[in-house]
């Protein structure tokens, strides 16, 4: 054997082996603590849904589908998380335009507004709603003093009341997707397309949107399958007439004191939820634009 | 910056553009603004405008056993969930990047993500139900935290993958060929790289969950409350001016904080810029 065979004949034998091992070991160690700790707080609690759903005497789930405030708030909730989807998202798409085309005091402003936004509490946001629409509130103060309005306004906990503060909770969820793609997208293509005489409708439908509709697609996802769950806004805000499936549930198992029908519900609910986004994100690759 | 191709090309449809987004801002601006404004009255209820100036209600709330403990125990929630959701989703993010087949990279990738789109109420019953079938976890903060880490896990795996997907994939072979075993690549190669990814993530993550209520409102033992749970309920009686004071104090920080922070890491990245340039022209 001469000098070189010794030196790489067991170099290779030696790194060949380890490095296909290493690399199982190595997404092995990797992957399991996450995956057990999903499967713990994600199978946990359905099975335990599951177990208290069927605890009952009658079909907890052919129930709750019977039940006529369930049904109605079903529809209601879907209604109102498309509303928000689609204002979010035509609102939204302008709203990275505008920090991307306006001029500074704009953009400072509108980054402003979206950081506030992001960095206080849902909470706190819907308290500064409730506040603006409260009968003798904000808004009545602003109305008042222009003269267009002397008897308190009867706003509060109304359908109309809700829209506003849910597409100023959700908005962000949409500006920030688009936002990256408008910044991020080839410029040259804008110039080839203004160079060959394209107005800015033209543009704006063969170039712009086509680069953005990924992004306007992401956002409009997650905004719709969050508005699902919504809970918080509506209830402060729209009252018990617009109980969102969220709502249903609660009183379900705080005051009726049908925690099976309550269960089923639940899983009605995430099993919706999470179905339409996997659904979703095989059809638009929703997850790749995130991670 | 100006961004005058696009500028150009949207010619006169940019005016309405930038008045439909500066009435939106409203819609951000106004709600905190009356928030922060309602909490100086001087009255012991809450009236807008505000009756005088006075910081009473601020006092008020800072000698409040009741509202100080719920923002110790938010603090606490918040902070054990994010060591738990920072570990998990940098864990994923990693292995995304270890993993070659496409079909398994898009299920991690869902699997990550997927937790964003649970429905906060639902997922909080079937805890609560797994509370009733635990002595263990009654009474306890326990069950809260894990959840409240589930739900944020999405935030750190999304920015902790996005640091990734900008490193250099060079590196990593270049290191294991040299005889660096998996576990001092990640050590030595990949975590310098995205340790201020992690810690975005974990800002995000500890504002995620100091933020969530409806997990609280199941999962609390008997007199503990978070402090958005102790928003909601004070939301729920007759508002007072404290509520709004505790909400502006809390909005306040976290302006403080995040701020702080987005200056600092932005400054970092200035740095690191200007040092790449330097050792590119030298």
């Amino acid at each position: 054997m001469t000098m070189e065979q010794a030196l790489a004949a067991p170099a290779t034998t030696r790194r060949r082996r380890p490095m296909a091992d290493g690399a199982a070991a190595e997404r092995r160690w990797l992957l399991w603590p996450p995956l057990v700790f999903f499967l713990l707080t994600v199978a946990g609690p359905v099975v335990a849904l599951v177990q208290q759903a069927l605890s009952g005497e009658g079909n907890a789930f052919a129930e709750s589908l019977r039940m006529e405030v369930f049904v109605d708030s079903v529809w209601r909730t879907l209604l109102l998380a498309a509303v928000v989807t689609v204002a979010t998202v035509v609102v939204g798409t302008c709203y990275a335009f505008a920090i991307a085309v306006g001029p500074v005091w704009v953009k400072a402003l509108l980054m402003g507004g979206l950081l506030i936004s992001l960095w206080t509490s849902v909470m706190v946001r819907t308290i500064g709603w409730m506040l603006l629409e409260l009968p003798t509130g904000a808004l009545f103060w602003v109305l008042e003093l222009l003269h267009l309005r002397s008897e308190p306004i009867d706003f509060y906990q109304s359908t109309a009341a809700m829209y506003p503060a849910m597409i100023a909770v959700m908005l962000p969820f949409a500006v920030l997707p688009v936002l990256a793609s408008v910044i991020g997208f080839d410029r040259e293509q804008l110039k080839a397309a203004t160079v060959f005489g394209a107005g800015p409708l033209l543009t704006l439908g063969a170039v712009v949107l086509p680069a953005i509709r990924q992004a306007m697609i992401s956002g409009g996802v997650l905004v719709f399958v969050m508005s699902l769950g919504f809970y918080v806004t509506p209830l402060l805000l729209g009252g018990p007439a617009n109980m969102t499936m969220s709502g249903i549930i609660n009183g379900q198992l705080n005051t009726a004191n049908r925690a099976d029908v309550g269960a089923a519900m639940s899983l009605l609910l995430v099993g919706g939820t999470v179905a339409i986004y996997l659904v979703a994100d095989r059809l638009f690759k929703v997850s790749e634009r995130w991670g | 910056m100006t961004d005058s191709p696009l500028r150009r090309s949207l010619g006169w449809y940019r005016l309405p553009i930038l008045v439909v987004a500066l009435v939106t801002s409203l819609l951000f601006y106004v709600p905190f603004l009356v928030v922060v404004a309602t909490s100086w009255t001087e009255t012991s209820y809450i009236i807008f405008p505000p009756d005088g100036f006075s910081l009473q209600s601020y006092s008020g709330v800072l000698n409040d056993w009741e509202w100080m403990d719920a923002f110790k125990v938010s603090l606490r929630v918040a902070g054990l969930g994010t060591v738990i959701s920072v570990a998990l989703g940098t864990l994923g993010a990693l292995a995304l990047t270890r993993l070659r087949s496409r079909t398994a990279r898009s299920w991690v990738r869902t699997l990550f993500i997927v937790p964003m789109a649970i429905p906060p109420v639902a997922y909080a019953v079937g805890l609560y139900s797994v509370s009733l079938r635990a002595e263990a976890l009654q009474d306890n903060l326990a069950l809260l935290v894990l959840g409240e880490a589930l739900l944020a896990v999405p935030y750190v795996f999304v920015m902790v993958s996005s640091g990734l997907s900008q490193a250099d994939p060079a590196l990593r072979p270049v290191a294991s060929t040299l005889g660096a075993a998996w576990p001092m690549v990640i050590w030595r190669v990949d975590l310098p790289m995205i340790v201020g990814h992690m810690l975005a993530g974990a800002v995000f993550a500890f504002a995620v969950i100091f933020d969530e209520v409806v997990l609280s409102v199941f999962l609390t033992p008997i007199g503990v409350k978070t402090l958005p749970l102790q928003m909601l309920t004070a939301s729920q009686e007759e508002l007072s001016p404290q509520l709004t004071a505790a909400s502006t104090l809390v909005s306040m920080l976290a302006v403080a904080l995040l701020g702080g922070y987005s200056l600092f890491s932005n400054r970092r990245a200035a740095r690191a810029r200007r040092l790449s340039r330097k050792a590119a022209t030298a």
